[in-house]
């Protein structure tokens, strides 16, 4: 199969390149004659993705009657007082601390129990438990979430896990579908005379899944964790029907109040959309390098 | 700890021996327990009410088949499934064109190449929620002032109150959002194409759509056969956009699967019946997605 | 059995509370005086009203310092209350829309009945039945007491009407006469906001409500009904108030299709237009943009003959109990609380509201005095859109209806979503 041979050649260029500590991928044609057009059209093409922001920010800094106009326009006063409403009206500090538990434990638990739970089908594939196994958590990935939005909602419940716990979990548990697919592709690259050298010095099948086989899974670490941030902080639906205490809401969810059909301040709606947006946008934008080098080791194997 | 060291005596051979080292069922069978536990078992719930006429509290009753019955005959479920393919599928070839488009750009010889790689990624990073609803905004408050004043007839009402127009939007903010990721992955493909292949081809006096056509693409036809099949699945299941953006409307005109079971389902009280609807929705999910993995693989094996 | 669970509950409740102060919410929630306090859980459903309930809550409280009162202030209530049940979890005492939704509720039997509650006699008769009549528990409880209702009317600007001499219309002939002035003389009649579906229900609940025979729902909501075979159906019975809408929304100012809500407020607000074809709950949104704005009210026109003009309408905020809540007493005591006079008073006073008692008084906002002869004579009828089953996107039919204009396609969509929703009940009969 030809992902096969996509990892084959990816190993290969690693053997090839040596380990790259985090910086971009490597760039091949070093001759330094720059394609001007091409950057102008790039330039251009980002414009796409900035305006939308840039009108996201003056729009959350203006005051209701300014909002007229094209919207484009700087504002003629800035309005700070939006950002207070906002942080009022949502509980923005408590939302805040909900969703960064939530996230932060979700990626510590998907990283280590989806990584290992790879290991061991990737490990064993030629075993007809193991290879069941593998396809059924991969099919799951085609099952709708309605379908099981209600009969969760009551089990979760029931379980005593309708709070911040149950969530975190029910991620990492959602997140096996897809993480193992991408796990799995990634440990089949890896010799498995590693193990068996570390296994030879007396360790356990454990420790030498610990010691020897999880260092070397950081680029995929790095990937699965990326993507399930990414989807625990912005995810809505879950939260929506799982959390029963309305002390724990998540910043997504308190979002809500700006969506009542009757009356809406889009002054204090987009400062408080920008609140919600700003940690991951700021994490992203120090961590950016290494996000993007991660996403990119991730799929290459 | 309760972990068995079986360790001890010779290792050699241990990975390849006939029994599997129990470890590694320790490794899968608690994970796996709450797999099922919390996806597989309200799963098999949710297809077995659909042969109810539960509403989602109260009592019920098995109804056979009326449900599956019903719901062939309802002419709002099958205009939501003519929306829903309309949207996935011109969605995916958007997404997938624009961002091999974008990959191709970036890995080209520009001067920030860093800088506007980490551009491209932002919309990846914000919530689908609010972009939507950043969106809903612009396009109906905004561009139509912006239309009206260069007097541009069909930018002077929101293209989201347009009937006939409004899914246009939508595709456009859904790919505004998932070209991001997409790119990200066209580019790790991107880099695994040797560099002397080119060389050669230039030497060979190959047009940039030659090389394009011969080279960069079948060796990247992996990555796109794994991106067409992913964004179709996703876009299939559409749900937070289209309700940040038109909420179904205007008329009915752009519900979504998705957004019909969870309104008739969960808002509306006629649970059993919208997971007949559901059931029939993944079996098109999973067929679709089979079907197009083996029409895309079928070519990647022509290309290669 | 019964230890197990309640030993099980507080279990629960001390992780939630340990939970809490993991959360850093409250450090107190962990202490043992908690054991004495009773809490109440109490469902809030509208947004608009979050100050007001806080309030009634703090007022509460204060007189009552062995009740903790937790307010939960839904996103989305009507996934909310679900999920609630779903989860066993049902509130202690709930406000909510007194609508379909609220009735589909009342008739699986999960509110308690409040019939002998003392505040149920003062409520105004009139208006019990409107919210009774949309269902209940077995169909002879009252699960919801009414707290406030609103009034679906025409708001006028009276600044408008006295410069160009225009007076209230008393029928329908007399509204479009006042339309065609207005627009004769360059003045937008009625400013319509179409991008959100819902705001051409107002009108309609009006025109439908008055003008299609009573029965009509006993007669298509029953099971197995179809248009062939049935008395009533929207092509027999629908045509003059699809016409009379289509008429009325054929005034619509250029960009209505993508005006929304909000728009239609801040325009009606800054004197853009004679006429707002909404409710007396649009007028806290209109003073919002702008306090000074003038507004009045008349009731509907929808005949020639004034004698048969009616007010729509509703409960907009209906209090209910949860049937097995584990505190009745501590509950009670807080809807009685709720039901006081001066407490619905200050409420309806702050939302625009009307006090559906039967000795009320007069309505606090002046902008409502239209309505009030009206109402104080019991001429009401509730919300057409009530009695539709909440699986039928009636609202988004109208506006489908007001974009292309196509009356004959919209009765016909009407009656055949109800057919196909009749077929679905007669399953959930079981036969």
């Amino acid at each position: 199969m030809s992902t096969q041979n996509m990892t084959r050649r990816a190993v290969d260029r690693e053997q090839k390149s040596g380990p790259e500590p985090q910086q971009g991928p490597p760039k091949k044609r070093r001759t330094s004659n720059v394609n001007v057009p091409v950057t102008v059209l790039v330039a251009v093409l980002s414009l796409t993705v900035l305006i939308p922001l840039y009108f996201t920010v003056v729009t959350a800094l203006k005051s209701p009657d300014q909002l007229g106009g094209t919207g484009f326009e700087l504002p003629t006063s800035i309005h700070p007082e939006n950002f207070s409403k906002a942080w009022e009206l949502t509980d923005f500090p408590n939302a805040l601390l909900v969703s960064g538990i939530v996230t932060a434990s979700a990626v510590v638990l998907t990283i280590i129990t989806n990584s290992m739970v790879a290991y061991a089908i990737a490990r064993n594939m030629n075993r007809p438990f193991f290879k069941a196994l593998y396809y059924f958590f991969i099919a799951a990935l085609f099952v709708p979430f309605p379908i099981i939005m209600l009969p969760v909602t009551k089990e979760t419940a029931l379980l005593g896990l309708d709070n911040p716990v149950g969530l975190f979990l029910l991620y990492t548990v959602y997140g096996l579908s897809f993480n193992i697919f991408v796990y799995t592709a990634f440990i089949k690259s890896i010799p498995p005379e590693l193990e068996e050298a570390a296994i030879m010095d007396g360790a356990s099948h454990w420790t030498s899944f610990w010691k020897v086989i999880f260092p070397l899974l950081t680029p995929m670490n790095a990937t699965v964790g990326i993507l399930t941030c990414l989807w625990a902080w912005n995810d809505f639906l879950l939260p929506l029907v799982i959390l029963s205490d309305p002390a724990t809401r998540t910043l997504p969810l308190v979002q809500y109040v700006f969506q009542s059909q009757f009356n809406t301040d889009y002054s204090t709606a987009f400062a408080s959309y920008l609140m919600a947006m700003a940690p991951l946008l700021l994490v992203y934008l120090f961590a950016q390098r290494w996000v993007i080098s991660g996403v990119m080791r991730g799929s290459i194997k | 700890m309760s972990v068995p060291r079986l360790a001890t005596g010779p290792a050699k051979n241990k990975l390849r021996s006939q029994t599997v080292n129990r470890t590694f069922y320790w490794m899968v069978v608690p994970a796996l327990l709450l797999f099922v536990v919390l996806h597989t078992v309200p799963a098999l719930t949710g297809i077995f009410y659909s042969f109810t006429n539960y509403a989602g509290y109260g009592e019920w009753d098995f109804v056979g088949l009326q449900n599956y019955v019903n719901l062939f005959r309802d002419d709002r479920i099958l205009s939501s499934y003519g929306f829903t393919f309309l949207f996935a599928v011109t969605a995916t070839i958007v997404v997938n064109i624009g961002a091999l488009f974008i990959a191709l750009l970036l890995n080209a010889k520009i001067k920030f190449q860093t800088a506007f790689r980490g551009i491209f990624f932002i919309p990846n990073v914000l919530s689908v929620l609010i972009v939507g609803y950043v969106f809903n905004y612009l396009l109906s408050n905004n561009l139509p002032l912006v239309g009206r004043a260069l007097g541009i007839e069909w930018l002077s009402t929101s293209i989201l109150t347009n009937p006939d127009l409004a899914w246009l939007g939508i595709v456009g903010v859904t790919a505004w959002q998932s070209i991001a990721f997409s790119v990200i992955i066209y580019l790790a493909g991107l880099q695994t194409v040797p560099a002397e292949l080119y060389e050669a081809a230039s030497i060979d006096g190959a047009s940039h759509w030659r090389q394009f056509t011969s080279i960069t693409f079948p060796m990247i036809s992996a990555f796109f056969t794994i991106n067409m099949v992913l964004a179709l699945k996703g876009f299939l299941q559409a749900f937070d956009q289209i309700v940040a953006l038109t909420g179904g409307g205007p008329g009915t005109s752009t519900e979504s699967v998705a957004m019909v079971i969870y309104r008739g389902g969960f808002q509306g009280g006629e649970y059993g019946y919208q997971m007949a609807n559901s059931v029939v929705y993944l079996i098109v999910i999973v067929v679709l997605s089979l079907l197009q993995m083996r029409t895309l693989q079928r070519k990647e094996a022509d290309f290669s | 059995m019964n230890t197990e669970k309640s030993r099980t509950a507080r279990w629960r409740r001390i992780t939630g509370a340990c939970l809490a102060v993991a959360l850093g919410t409250s450090l107190a929630a962990c202490a043992p005086a908690e054991q004495a306090r009773v809490k109440l859980d109490f469902f809030q459903f509208k947004p608009e009203a979050v100050a007001e309930f806080k309030a009634l809550v703090s007022e509460f409280e204060a007189q009552n310092p062995d009740i903790d009162v937790v307010i939960n202030a839904v996103p989305d209530p009507d996934t909310a209350i679900r999920t609630l049940l779903v989860k066993g979890k049902t509130p202690d005492v709930l406000t909510l829309n007194g609508n379909g939704n609220f009735a589909d509720l009342a008739a699986s039997c999960v509110f308690a009945d409040l019939s002998a509650f003392p505040s149920a006699s003062r409520v105004k008769p009139e208006v019990q039945e409107i919210l009774n009549s949309l269902g209940t528990c077995h169909g002879s409880e009252t699960n919801g007491l009414p707290f406030a209702n609103n009034a679906s009317a025409i708001l006028y600007n009276p600044d408008i009407f006295a410069k160009h001499n225009v007076e209230i219309p008393r029928t329908w002939d007399e509204l479009i006469a006042a339309a065609e002035t207005f627009k004769a003389n360059g003045v937008a009649p009625f400013y319509m906001t179409l991008k959100d579906a819902w705001t051409v229900l107002p009108t309609y609940v009006n025109l439908a409500g008055n003008l299609q025979p009573r029965g009509f729902f006993e007669d298509i909501r029953a099971a197995a009904w179809t248009p062939q075979t049935g008395t009533h159906g929207f092509a027999k019975d629908g045509k003059e108030a699809a016409e009379k809408l289509k008429q009325l929304f054929g005034y619509r100012q250029p960009g209505a299709d993508s005006a929304g809500y909000s728009d239609g407020n801040a325009a009606f607000a800054a004197g853009k237009s004679a006429m707002y074809l909404q409710g007396s709950f649009a007028i806290p949104a209109i003073r919002a943009a702008n306090p000074e704005a003038r507004i009045a009210s008349f009731p509907y026109p929808t005949t020639n003959n004034p004698a048969e003009t009616t007010l729509v309408t509703g409960v907009d905020v209906t209090l209910a109990m949860g049937r097995e809540t584990k505190h009745p007493k501590e509950a009670a005591a807080f809807i009685e609380f709720l039901m006081r006079s001066e407490a619905m008073k200050a409420y309806t006073t702050a939302q625009s509201a009307i006090v559906p008692l039967a000795d009320a008084g007069s309505i606090a906002d002046p902008a409502l005095e239209g309505v009030q002869d009206i109402f104080g004579e019991g001429r009401l009828i509730g919300y057409f859109d009530h009695q539709v089953p909440t699986s039928i996107p009636f609202t988004a039919m109208l506006q489908q209806f007001m974009l292309d204009g196509d009356t004959a396609a919209f009765l016909h969509r009407a009656d055949n979503e109800f057919a196909k929703a009749a077929a679905r009940t007669s399953t959930k009969k079981g036969e």
